[in-house]
């Protein structure tokens, strides 16, 4: 009996302090978004928090505002991902290639830089490169005789502007990930397959790509989730605009919640978010797990 | 008693009266009032702006003779209402409140900033010399005040300028900036339009520089406003439209891409020679002097705001310093004691001179600073044709900015017509405003 109340004591003392620390730092706050949800909490106002019911939620399912801005984000999802999965795929086959040495190391600490940087400083980065007069995007192509290209001031410039700036931050983490699942394959596989026939795409259709799911399955959980989020880099570098071109989803969230000071609002959205990034991780994890397992 | 003897008993009285005051006065000293306070630290929040950046230079010496330590947390202003509101409704570590103008109604509905009578009631804290008379009374009751009381003092202070180059004009032959808003755009505006050179640029950024700086200032000129009296949208009205549809058709005299303008890039426009007019806050005036951040060096030139119908209306903006509620009673002393120092009569010159902006009248009639300082007349005679509702100063502007900021870079955009755009905000605008109670008379209709 001591015995057992000892092991439990332990297991207590090894999760106790994780599991209060996700309950403080995760799950309440969570709770406190799901009531001002459901309470007109206008952080100007807190004299009066009246509880509204449905009202925040029928607001934002009925406003405009907000699915454009969720379409936005999904755009930039399908705009960039697929960019970002062939590029990574181009250059992890490059880096898979033998015989490369200290080039293959250099490569790899050099794809590291573009994600080990603040997302806040990548918009910096993007607001003086991008300018229309002083940037070194529009010098560049002026060399090939391109007349300079008003990226942050038009509408589908910046969003463009955007897509090219999150494809350029996280190409490298794609070929990292997907350079790990290439040194996964049997090496005596590979080589007999490319013994068997000279057509590159063969090899990765049949030999390769079966160890590239499990990394492409997170590849893809990871940038849907990490794009749902994405906000320092667009609010750095285009603070949501022109208008609304580039206000994807989670600047909306921060404008209501923390500049008009709507929180009641603002935490509507944010669990409808919630609701829908959960809804698409099952979808991910049921389409590509059932791959894995075949 | 005889009228003779009577007389001589009032002067009297009326002397030891006058004798009692002066000694009170002359008796009062910073050093003397701050004793009981020595040790107290006060937290405040500062801008990334040259009239704040003067202050700091100043700070030791109120620091030396006081024994108050003020910590300063500095955040561009983007950040500003932000944190000061959650640091107020969280009653966090704040004890003197930095107010825009447009969070004076926020602030005071709220409770988190306290009137000054409170602190001129006291003859221990109040400066015999503080001449609350001499704040320019727009800029006072503007920047401090809010539902006939005032709670600021006026700190870092602003009137919209035009700030142009002087060469450039002329050159294309213009004796001097456009009168009218009409002739910079019909004049001005072809002939400094060329080789890569614009005649104006308007920061019109998607934040408050679009609200503030660009949508307002064609507003009012014109004739227009945010709200009608009875605080309905008049937006749509016939002297709002004008003044929208004028800054579209403006826009062929900008540069490229003005709606990603923000202060610092317009301002770099005019020193870099780019463009030869801009409109901006008086507040920028060291920046473009500064040899090191400017090219214009003695072409630099300063003038009201141009007129419109409706006269000149120039854009009206600025900070004041208030005593937060939140702070302990000495804290709240010591912060009266630091706000009445950094925005006193006595200081002002050297403010102005570290780059700052008073609003005292008294210091722009000191002989020789109108002519040191080439913004000092301009600036003057906006802060006498300003109009306080520039921008509504009401709790719920913070709300309303942002769909002004929205609608209003679509308009410039040309995706929506100044019609549409100005439907959007006056509907979307007028829904804030029936729920804040205005039209159910619960609050009164004040801006």
């Amino acid at each position: 009996m001591l015995r057992y109340q000892n092991r439990r004591l332990t297991i207590f003392w090894f999760l106790g302090p994780a599991v209060i620390s996700l309950l403080l730092v995760g799950i309440a706050p969570l709770v406190f978004a799901v009531y001002t949800s459901f309470h007109r909490y206008q952080l100007t106002n807190l004299r009066s928090t009246p509880f509204v019911g449905f009202k925040n939620y029928l607001f934002v399912l009925t406003d405009g505002v907000f699915w454009e801005a969720m379409g936005r984000t999904f755009t930039l999802l399908l705009m960039s991902l697929p960019i970002q999965i062939a590029l990574g795929m181009g250059i992890a086959l490059l880096l898979h290639k033998p015989g490369l040495g200290y080039l293959r190391t250099l490569t790899r600490l050099g794809l590291v830089i573009p994600m080990a940087t603040t997302y806040a400083v990548v918009g910096l980065l993007g607001q003086v490169m991008f300018n229309i007069k002083y940037g070194v995007i529009n010098q560049l192509i002026g060399f090939l005789g391109v007349s300079p290209i008003n990226w942050l001031g038009d509408s589908t410039n910046a969003f463009a502007a955007v897509v090219f700036w999150d494809i350029w931050q996280w190409t490298p983490f794609c070929a990292l990930v997907l350079l790990a699942g290439l040194t996964t394959v049997p090496g005596e596989v590979e080589e007999a397959a490319k013994l068997e026939t000279k057509n590159w795409w063969k090899v990765l259709r049949h030999v390769q790509l079966p160890f590239l799911i499990p990394g492409l399955t997170a590849l893809f959980i990871l940038r849907t989730a990490d794009t749902l989020k994405l906000f320092d880099m667009v609010f750095t570098m285009t603070r949501g605009g022109p208008g609304s071109a580039t206000e994807l989803i989670s600047l909306l969230i921060q404008r209501v919640g923390f500049r008009a000071f709507d929180q009641g609002l603002a935490s509507a959205q944010a669990i409808i978010l919630l609701i829908l990034t959960i809804v698409l991780s099952m979808l991910y994890i049921r389409f590509f797990y059932k791959e894995v397992a075949q | 008693m005889t009228w003779r003897s009577l007389l001589g008993s009032l002067a009297l009285a009326g002397a030891l009266l006058v004798t009692t005051a002066v000694s009170q006065a002359s008796a009062w000293s910073l050093e003397e009032a701050a004793k009981p306070y020595a040790g107290t630290e006060l937290e405040v929040v500062f801008l990334l702006r040259p009239g704040y950046e003067a202050a700091e230079k100043m700070l030791p010496e109120f620091e030396k003779a006081t024994g108050i330590k003020v910590n300063i947390i500095k955040h561009p202003y983007e950040n500003a209402l932000g944190e000061q509101v959650r640091d107020f409704v969280a009653n966090g570590d704040l004890d003197i409140a930095l107010i825009d103008l447009v969070w004076i109604g926020n602030f005071a509905e709220n409770e988190w900033i306290l009137p000054v009578d409170k602190f001129l009631a006291n003859k221990d804290l109040a400066d015999p010399d503080l001449d609350m008379d001499d704040f320019f009374p727009l800029v006072l009751n503007a920047f401090g005040g809010w539902d006939s009381k005032i709670y600021g003092l006026p700190f870092d202070n602003y009137s919209g300028l035009m700030f142009y180059n002087k060469c450039m004009l002329d050159e294309a032959g213009f004796a001097g900036p456009p009168e009218t808003w009409g002739d910079l755009k019909d004049k001005y505006g072809p002939a400094l339009t060329k080789n890569g050179k614009y005649a104006f640029a308007l920061q019109s950024k998607r934040n408050e520089t679009q609200s503030a700086d660009s949508f307002a200032r064609v507003l009012w000129p014109f004739g227009g406003s945010f709200l009608d009296a009875n605080f309905k949208s008049n937006l749509n009205s016939k002297e709002s439209q004008m003044g929208l549809k004028f800054r579209q058709d403006l826009m062929q005299y900008m540069p490229e891409g003005i709606v990603a303008y923000d202060h610092a890039e317009t301002v770099n426009a005019l020193a870099q020679g780019d463009v030869a007019m801009i409109t901006e806050w008086s507040a920028f005036y060291s920046t473009l002097t500064d040899k090191n951040t400017s090219k214009v060096g003695d072409c630099l030139a300063i003038a009201p705001e141009p007129k419109g119908p409706a006269g000149r209306k120039p854009a009206l903006g600025g900070f004041s310093l208030a005593v937060a509620a939140q702070a302990d009673e000495k804290e709240q002393a010591a912060a009266w004691l630091f706000i009445q120092w950094v925005t006193s009569k006595a200081n002002a010159t050297r403010y102005l001179e570290m780059g700052g902006v008073p609003a005292r009248q008294s210091v722009y009639k000191q002989p020789g600073i109108a002519e040191k300082y080439g913004f000092v007349n301009a600036l003057v005679e906006s802060w006498q044709d300003g109009v306080p509702e520039f921008r509504p100063r009401f709790a719920e502007w913070p709300t309303i900015t942002e769909i002004v900021q929205e609608w209003g870079t679509k308009i410039m955009l040309g995706e929506v017509s100044t019609e549409e755009g100005a439907k959007e905000i006056g509907d979307r605008m007028e829904k804030v405003l029936e729920e804040a109670g205005y039209y159910a008379g619960k609050k009164p209709l004040a801006q």
